[in-house]
């Protein structure tokens, strides 16, 4: 019995890995080989050359970088904005708090699709389509990390607020001081989650944004592969480009990312 | 906190600013905004004329509409038991004590930070005929003869199945990390009173493991159940919603009659039925949470 929960439990391994394996190892054969069976793929010649063709002739490289900036931009802003907003709703007592908490609350029963349409017509207003801003502003508006974030400062006891308005510290302080450290691992894991979900975020930019100089990888990757359809050599390379540095951020940063998914229960 | 009353709401208004001010622009302004286009003949170049309801009413008798909505509902039926008990085994596995814990822990929930556009295109090179990793693998295994072939994603039920391969693959990771931390919550002592009194594993599973599981699990169909629903990329690369339409999800539909047919005006009228799907799913969900703690 023991032996067969094992090799139920090696086969879904395995099967998890496979199409990543495949992926890679597609993308390292030479190209306009004739693969007639499926072995083909896993024996050599080998090379690189693709790889090295589809950085140096495509906006791949430009592509991979907006992802990146788009990403951290959005990463940075959003937990700063819903540390701060999560901080006072958590410890500041103010006139009309009930009414901002309902608010912000409901925010989180709107889905981001079905606000999409209208979204692109004030984007549009605003002037901000295929532009940087327009990537990033309307990402930053996640209640969601609000509500996750103040509920983690509920957590830092008052008694060492007041110690520390004692000393003669302002609201400023008691947050950069107080708040920030004690609650970091939080902010790590929804700094990890906002980064990994702004990296694959797909659908606005796809509608936001026309011009290719302002495409994220995503966005990119359907583009190009309308270009490639007989051989499965550079679709796999863009594919590999695009996953290696999220795979490796996973890999680093596996802890954090695993506790924020369970402490918020956010889905894709 | 102790802090006089005014200076409290000005320091309030200070932090909460940055964030409302994002919120309001880019969610509940767009929303309010979207209630005014319902009511229009509304295209992107933006010549607007005012129509009532005719969008609503055009909406109600539009049959590619329904069927889109029907097509996402399926989607659902045919994701949520599956991601679910799927996740089950998955989490049962990795909670295991074996020298390959970390690897499970590790491959189950990697997928779901692939791009969608990465595991869609990947997919679709899997699920291909005559070249597919698929039907090679199947011909190298004599599952299927040498000169036939299986064609996923031009069938129609095929292609629902390889959708939802593609997409249990790529996102029951987060339903297995939900469910390994619920299983790591259990007490230890309860299964060790249970193996003292002579419990066998799956007897552990059914009697012990399962009904510990019974919350999570209604907070994940539901979870489960909206994001299903909302379901668009994967298969607007993977099918184009063909054979004929038959797998188009209800985002898809939207963001044609939008950007394709140029009508705003109607992409919004749906989006906002979308909205009361979604909403009413997540007011079932809310009513199945607060049932929970009323019985505990």
């Amino acid at each position: 019995m023991k032996w067969f929960y094992r090799i139920v439990s090696l086969f879904a391994g395995l099967l998890f890995v496979t199409p990543l394996i495949w992926m890679l190892v597609v993308s390292v054969k030479k190209e306009g080989m004739k693969i007639t069976s499926l072995v083909d793929w896993f024996t050599p010649p080998y090379s690189l050359a693709v790889y090295d063709e589809i950085l140096r002739t495509t906006k791949l490289t430009n592509w991979i970088w907006n992802s990146f900036f788009v990403a951290i931009c959005v990463t940075a802003l959003t937990v700063a904005f819903a540390a701060m907003a999560g901080f006072v709703m958590s410890k500041l007592p103010f006139r009309y708090k009930s009414l901002v908490f309902f608010v912000i609350l409901s925010g989180l029963l709107i889905p981001g699709e079905a606000v999409i349409i209208p979204l692109y017509q004030v984007a549009k207003d605003m002037g901000i389509l295929n532009s940087y801003q327009g990537l990033i502003f309307p990402a930053l508006a996640s209640p969601m990390a609000v509500i996750v974030l103040k509920s983690f400062f509920d957590g830092v006891p008052n008694d060492l607020l007041e110690s520390v308005q004692i000393d003669g510290g302002g609201t400023w302080r008691i947050f950069t001081s107080i708040m920030i450290p004690l609650t970091r691992p939080a902010l790590a894991s929804m700094a990890i989650l906002t980064f990994v979900g702004s990296w694959n975020n797909f659908l606005w930019p796809f509608l936001s944004v026309t011009d290719d100089r302002f495409f994220t990888l995503p966005m990119g990757i359907p583009t190009l592969m309308n270009q490639y359809t007989e051989d499965y050599v550079k679709p796999m390379v863009i594919n590999a480009i695009a996953s290696l540095p999220i795979i490796v951020l996973f890999v680093i940063f596996e802890r954090q990312i695993v506790k924020g998914v369970s402490l918020s229960g956010i889905k894709g | 906190m102790r802090i006089s009353k005014r200076r409290a709401d000005v320091q309030a208004l200070l932090f909460l600013l940055p964030f409302l001010l994002v919120y309001f622009l880019f969610t509940i302004w767009p929303m309010l905004k979207g209630v005014q286009m319902t009511f229009y003949k509304w295209t992107l170049i933006k010549k607007m004329k005012y129509i009532g309801w005719d969008n609503y009413t055009r909406m109600f008798q539009d049959q590619d509409f329904w069927a889109s909505i029907w097509h996402s509902t399926l989607f659902v039926i045919l994701t949520t038991p599956t991601m679910i008990v799927l996740a089950i085994v998955l989490a049962l596995i990795a909670n295991r004590q074996s020298r390959l814990q970390k690897f499970y822990r590790s491959v189950f929930f990697l997928p779901s930070v692939l791009s969608v556009a990465v595991i869609s295109f990947l997919g679709l090179f899997i699920f291909q005929p005559y070249t597919g990793f698929l039907n090679s693998l199947l011909h190298l295994i004599q599952l299927l003869p040498a000169d036939r072939e299986v064609f996923w994603l031009s069938e129609l039920g095929l292609s629902w199945v390889a959708l939802t391969l593609i997409t249990l693959w790529w996102t029951v990771g987060f339903n297995f990390i939900l469910y390994l931390s619920a299983m790591q919550d259990i007490p230890d002592d309860i299964f060790e009173a249970a193996k003292l009194d002579g419990a066998s594993n799956s007897q552990m599973f059914w009697s012990i493991t399962l009904p510990y599981l019974k919350p999570i699990t209604k907070t994940i169909t539901m979870l489960q159940i909206i994001a299903s629903f909302k379901v668009f990329l994967q298969i607007y690369i993977i099918t184009g919603g063909g054979p004929l339409d038959k797998t188009r999800p209800v985002i898809q539909y939207i963001f044609q009659a939008g950007f394709r047919k140029n009508d705003l005006g109607y992409a919004a009228t749906m989006s906002y039925m979308l909205f009361a799907i979604l909403l009413v799913l997540s007011a079932f969900q809310y009513w199945l949470n607060n049932r929970k703690e009323a019985n505990a």
